[in-house]
């Protein structure tokens, strides 16, 4: 008799390699790290990562990896959702498509069709679409949004690429963000004031329930204190908050555990916003993932944007911001203020 | 539940044996066996990609699939250049040029298909006489049938079992019922090994109480957007493992159910909500 455990495959157990990118190095490279995996040719990665009726959750229990070339641009203006931190020209890039950690209310489950990751090894591609944007204006880019840079370091080394980039372009701020426990990368590459890490914080019960894979609050708190020490800027993101049903002690609980790991004095700054995300998205979230109790929440449906009733929402930030208030400095606190954002843009 | 697709009866005679499966005496389209436990069906659909097609979505709709937990497997011949039994991770249409990919998410070692057995098939619209490519196999069937099962299953859950009959025929008749029936029959063992191992995963527990939704539905007068913003808070109840069937006895008992109305009936589900989160 089986056990669900064993009935899946080992995560990249499965490597779809376009034909276009089947000699570049990386995939060389990363082809001789999982020499044991089944290798399948394709024509293009949409082939595979396009296909209808793709279950996201199961694909997660065994993801396979796709090596690809981008045919489309790889940079994309912030979207409203996302904290600009107040600079003026917001972008994010796109190297890598999903993430091997699955938090349960990941927004790329509704934005993508499949479970499946997506390198695209071209990289160069991303920086030349970048030095074309620098030689019009500054720009802040996140490069770790779609995906978890860090935690796919040892796979891509795309995190110390885009930062050796960054540190040689004065006119490029970027922000990398994770949910990792790794340090190793902090003693590799040069501290730069325009090279950002960001922590996302979660209390541990959300993280265990909510966050499968990912590194634990106090592992993550140990690598951003590594950071400071090391001489990088580090970002607190605690967005998403997430709802519990005893949120405030799980909140202030998490908070006295920063305090006590974290010289907060040294945080470049903390951004702080509950959970919101397109309604189309939540429509796919609930459609697959109708048992998690984050995707099934009654949340109220805004200007498109599904999010926690307005109260709660409230309740939860303000609380959050005035116990975080005992930490830093009130600026340094950025809020995320879409829905006047977006007003204000119409 | 397990729908099987054969493209002749030669092929799936040891699999309607060792099933137990009976003929459904009903006009049909295809010669279709089916379980009496309903755990499984299957259909012979005849040579060809087309009929293929037409046999997986007969199948998938007169049998009500459910796309969360039911699996449509094609078992059958094909040419290539090694013995065994195989299992498909990509399939090509020669006459079109298209791939398609089904999922290969399942650990299928243990049933004697590890993952040197996965290989890449490609269906052709006559019986090859020779190999044009010696690493791939060839059939006749598996794109049309890949095609229309992907428009009621995910791609986890549309597998493709093939054991080699030949290496290619210049006649037809060289290939004998009674072989294929033998080769056939020596894959039996891992065909049932699959199932087995794949009904761990033909449970889905994610439903609700239908019945408590439907009465608590009808005695709030609930309009067909009430009906949605209820079934989400069953939804969320299962999810968070909350007493909804508790928290609706009380408002039986302080009299807000049932409502007068259907604007009491949404002064009940707003309530509902509260006591929920």
């Amino acid at each position: 008799m089986s056990s669900k455990n064993d009935l899946f495959n080992y995560p990249f157990s499965h490597i779809y390699v376009e034909h276009a990118v089947a000699d570049h190095p990386l995939t060389k490279t990363i082809l001789k790290r999982f020499s044991k995996s089944v290798v399948i040719p394709i024509e293009h990665y949409k082939d595979v990562f396009n296909r209808s009726r793709q279950n996201f959750g199961e694909q997660k229990k065994s993801q396979s990896l796709i090596l690809a070339r981008r045919s489309g641009p790889s940079v994309y203006k912030g979207a409203p959702v996302c904290q600009d931190f107040g600079y003026d020209h917001f972008y994010y890039a796109s190297s890598i498509m999903n993430c091997i950690f699955d938090c349960e209310y990941c927004f790329l489950k509704g934005m993508y069709g499949s479970g499946n990751i997506v390198v695209f090894v071209d990289l160069e591609k991303a920086f030349a679409e970048v030095e074309e944007l620098l030689s019009k204006h500054p720009v802040y880019l996140c490069v770790s949004y779609d995906t978890d840079l860090i935690a796919l370091e040892s796979l891509t080394g795309f995190a110390s690429r885009w930062a050796a980039f960054a540190l040689a372009h004065e006119n490029l701020t970027i922000e990398i963000r994770t949910k990792s426990f790794r340090k190793d990368i902090y003693d590799t590459i040069t501290p730069c004031e325009r090279v950002i890490f960001a922590y996302t914080l979660s209390p541990d019960e959300i993280i265990q329930k909510h966050e499968k894979k990912t590194a634990t609050l106090s592992e993550r708190l140990s690598a951003a204190s590594y950071a400071m020490e090391k001489g990088f800027p580090v970002r607190l993101c605690f967005d998403p908050l997430i709802y519990c049903r005893n949120w405030k002690d799980a909140y202030s609980s998490m908070l006295f555990e920063v305090k006590d790991r974290i010289d907060t004095g040294r945080l470049k700054d903390i951004s702080v916003g509950s959970f919101r995300i397109p309604s189309d998205y939540m429509k796919k979230l609930r459609k697959d993932f109708p048992g998690s109790s984050i995707c099934q929440f009654p949340y109220e449906n805004r200007g498109g944007v599904f999010q926690y009733p307005k109260n709660l929402q409230n309740e939860m930030e303000k609380t959050l911001v005035t116990m975080l208030q005992s930490l830093v400095s009130k600026e340094k606190i950025y809020m995320t203020d879409f829905e006047e954002k977006d007003e204000g843009d119409t | 539940m397990f729908f099987f697709q054969c493209a002749l009866a030669a092929e799936a005679k040891p699999l309607i044996s060792a099933l137990s499966l009976r003929k459904d005496t009903n006009p049909c389209p295809y010669d279709t066996y089916f379980a009496e436990d309903s755990s499984c069906v299957l259909a012979i659909s005849g040579i060809g990609s087309l009929t293929g097609a037409s046999s997986a979505t007969y199948l998938l709709t007169r049998f009500g699939f459910r796309s969360e937990s039911d699996f449509f497997i094609n078992f059958g011949s094909c040419a290539g250049k090694n013995p065994g039994l195989y299992l498909i991770n990509k399939i090509t249409d020669s006459t079109t040029g298209r791939t398609f990919y089904p999922d290969m998410l399942y650990d299928l070692s243990s049933c004697g298909l590890p993952a040197s057995s996965e290989n890449a098939l490609v269906t052709v619209d006559k019986i090859v006489s020779s190999l044009e490519d010696p690493a791939s196999l060839y059939d006749m069937e598996a794109s049309g049938i890949y095609q229309a099962a992907s428009h009621f299953l995910s791609p986890h859950r549309i597998l493709f079992l093939k054991y080699v009959s030949d290496s290619g025929v210049k006649d037809v008749k060289a290939i004998t019922r009674e072989y294929l029936t033998e080769c056939a029959q020596k894959q039996i063992p891992s065909v049932l090994s699959v199932m087995e191992k794949l009904k761990d995963a033909c449970d889905d527990d994610s439903a609700f109480d239908e019945e408590l939704f439907l009465s608590t539905a009808l005695a709030l007068r609930a309009s067909e957007t009430m009906r949605h913003e209820l079934a989400q808070l069953f939804r969320f109840a299962k999810a968070e493992d909350l007493p909804i069937e508790e928290i609706l006895d009380s408002l039986h008992e302080e009299g807000l159910i049932p409502a007068a109305s259907k604007r009491e009936g949404k002064v009940v589900i707003d309530e509902l909500k509260k006591r929920l989160i």
